[in-house]
């Protein structure tokens, strides 16, 4: 049985189309869902959740229809907003509680577990106080408390890391990481930043304008050949016709040139093209293999 | 062999800081179903529409509004208790008293009118506001089940501030009269009015509150918008009636939520020897029962729509 089963989901707003025949089938574990904002990832997130509706098409989770057992999914399911959805005047406490019982928890289960459930995330005796007091980095810790409370079986995350400093962020990223791969929850995070995704998921889901841009494990982004960054102090232009000529791809940037390497064979020709046109070699390096370059190509000729 | 996980806290050191961990638990014990979710939603809610469960500020405005409803009632029964103990001659200035049952409800109008415009923000705006709305709606609660607590939460909140002092008048007047017997035969014909007028009156006056506030998730405006409804339209009609009670200008009467409570008053309690005869009546009874149950209707089709539609 699949996470989550979607087939040709589509949802407009007027005429904008915010997704665009979405087919895909997720199984359990760390997704990352990645896209620029606008590319649809929170709309996709909130038709899962049954906030939103589709305009057509189908999508399941843990095979439950969103159209028709919205309620049941709820159950299974824990989800953190990307925007504020914390009243200031309560305690982080009582509004965990309060959730945990709003999904079906009788009163003293929910708050033996927001208690546990706050140490997870590590809020302790600020627990009493009333969440306006607290910092980003603590509402974020409460939001993620309040999409636990329940146990769910998936969790949701919208850009759990928003308004974090980098602190913040290695350990709300290190808190889902753990909270999927030792607890057993899967989890879907949405981001616009791919070195977080990078860092937790083992499965990519790339959005771009609504469009599915790809959906594979993590391995298969980072274990392509990488790109190599040519530097030449003149003849930049003669050097990427040559290179061109001779069957590469190059992309100008700044004062680098960067060419798609598939083998080993690159490298000879990099260093050919350079000798035989004469030019002032400054540098030849592999790029860091990095999924926000490979993302962008996958971008640009998508 | 597991490893307990949960007995020593354990270091999950990160970059930027820790994280003690004394193991995240599951959870498999017993779950409520929608019935009981709704209700503790309800309970919640109840106990909002008076601060509890918030801070002592949030406390303040419902606790006194609800004492001032009280006062008339507390006057009554000292006043009942001083004219037990004039003995026969006192009967002459009970029958004057001015705090009666079918009095009560206006008396205390004012109140009830500023505590729905003060607490129906709180209730439906405030999840508006601080959008907690999705937090809701994500965990399977129905959007429907939510506006009814919230709802049923005002209405409740509502009715224990029209009806305790009443109770208390009522039990008051019983422990003063001469025997239980006279008592309960004299007074308990008024049960039924007290009831009826006193719901009528919450689920008007709350209707028009939490359709206002549903709408309104800004508090300050929230709290105008419904003050000005319960005062405008008496104002109007007033000026209409004035100038004329010819033609349609007459059912205007059924839009200005204060007069129509007055002759749903009067009406309930008329059939009883000191009931007030209400002057001005050119419409039928029946009319103002119609014009409130067809407003509460609509209020509270309108607040339940708006949860239905609200995009979060």
């Amino acid at each position: 049985m699949p996470l989550i089963s979607l087939a040709s989901l589509t949802r407009r707003y007027g005429d904008v189309v915010a997704l665009d025949g979405l087919t895909l089938d997720l199984e359990p574990g760390i997704i990352g869902l990645v896209g620029a904002n606008g590319a649809g990832k929170s709309t996709l997130i909130k038709i899962l959740l049954g906030l939103l509706s589709a305009t057509s098409g189908e999508a399941r989770v843990m095979d439950l229809d969103v159209r028709t057992q919205g309620a049941a999914i709820g159950r299974v399911v824990g989800y953190m907003p990307e925007h504020d959805c914390l009243p200031p005047d309560l305690t982080a406490t009582d509004l965990v509680s309060h959730m945990g019982q709003m999904s079906g928890l009788p009163r003293g289960a929910a708050r033996e577990r927001t208690a546990e459930v706050l140490r997870h995330v590590g809020l302790y005796e600020e627990r009493y106080r009333p969440i306006g007091t607290y910092s980003t980095g603590m509402k974020q810790r409460v939001k993620l408390a309040q999409a636990l409370i329940h146990d769910p079986r998936l969790l949701l995350l919208d850009e759990p890391t928003n308004g974090l400093d980098p602190a913040g962020r290695d350990e709300m990223l290190e808190l889902v990481h753990r909270t999927g791969t030792e607890f057993g929850i899967a989890v879907i995070l949405a981001s616009h930043l791919l070195g977080e995704i990078e860092r937790v998921c083992d499965f990519l889901v790339a959005l771009d304008g609504g469009h599915l841009l790809r959906a594979a494990p993590l391995v298969s982004f980072t274990s392509r050949t990488g790109v190599l960054a040519v530097e030449v102090d003149e003849g930049q232009d003669q050097l990427a016709a040559a290179l061109t000529a001779r069957g590469l791809t190059v992309v100008a940037d700044g004062r680098l040139l960067l060419v798609a390497l598939d083998d080993q064979g690159g490298y000879d020709l990099v260093r050919d093209s350079v000798v035989d046109l004469g030019l002032p070699l400054v540098r030849i390096e592999p790029r860091r293999h990095s999924l926000e370059d490979l993302f962008r190509d996958q971008a640009a000729s998508a | 062999m597991t490893e307990p996980t949960n007995t020593q806290p354990k270091l999950a050191s990160s970059a930027g800081g820790s994280i003690y961990d004394l193991g995240y638990q599951g959870y498999q014990g017993r779950r409520l179903a929608r019935r009981d979710v709704l209700l503790s939603l309800y309970g919640q809610t109840l106990r909002a529409c008076y601060g509890i469960g918030r801070g002592a500020r949030a406390k303040i405005v419902p606790f006194t509004l609800a004492g001032l409803a009280l006062i008339p009632a507390i006057i009554a029964i000292g006043i009942a208790a001083i004219i037990a103990q004039a003995g026969p001659a006192g009967s002459r200035f009970d029958s004057i008293s001015p705090i009666r049952y079918h009095t009560y409800a206006s008396a205390i109008a004012v109140f009830v009118m500023l505590f729905c415009a003060a607490q129906a923000p709180e209730l439906f705006g405030r999840d508006q506001r601080f959008g907690v709305l999705p937090l809701y709606f994500s965990r399977g609660l129905p959007r429907m089940d939510y506006a009814v607590a919230r709802i049923g939460g005002l209405v409740g909140g509502l009715l224990v501030m029209v009806l305790v002092p009443q109770a208390l008048l009522f039990i008051g007047r019983l422990l003063t009269a001469a025997d239980p017997g006279t008592g309960w035969r004299l007074e308990s014909p008024n049960l039924l009015p007290i009831l009826l007028q006193g719901l009528l009156t919450v689920l008007l006056l709350g209707g028009i509150a939490a359709v206002i506030a549903a709408h309104t998730p800004r508090r300050a405006y929230a709290t105008a918008a419904i003050i000005a409804l319960f005062i405008v339209p008496p104002v109007i009609v007033e000026l209409v009636t004035q100038t004329g009670r010819t033609g349609l200008g007459r059912y205007l009467v059924l839009l200005s939520p204060g007069d129509i409570l007055e002759h749903t008053n009067g009406a309930l309690f008329r059939t009883f020897a000191d009931g007030p005869d209400v002057l001005g009546r050119d419409l039928p009874d029946v009319a103002y029962f119609v014009a409130v149950i067809a407003i509460i209707v609509l209020t509270f089709g309108l607040t339940i729509r708006r949860y239905r539609r609200i995009a979060v």
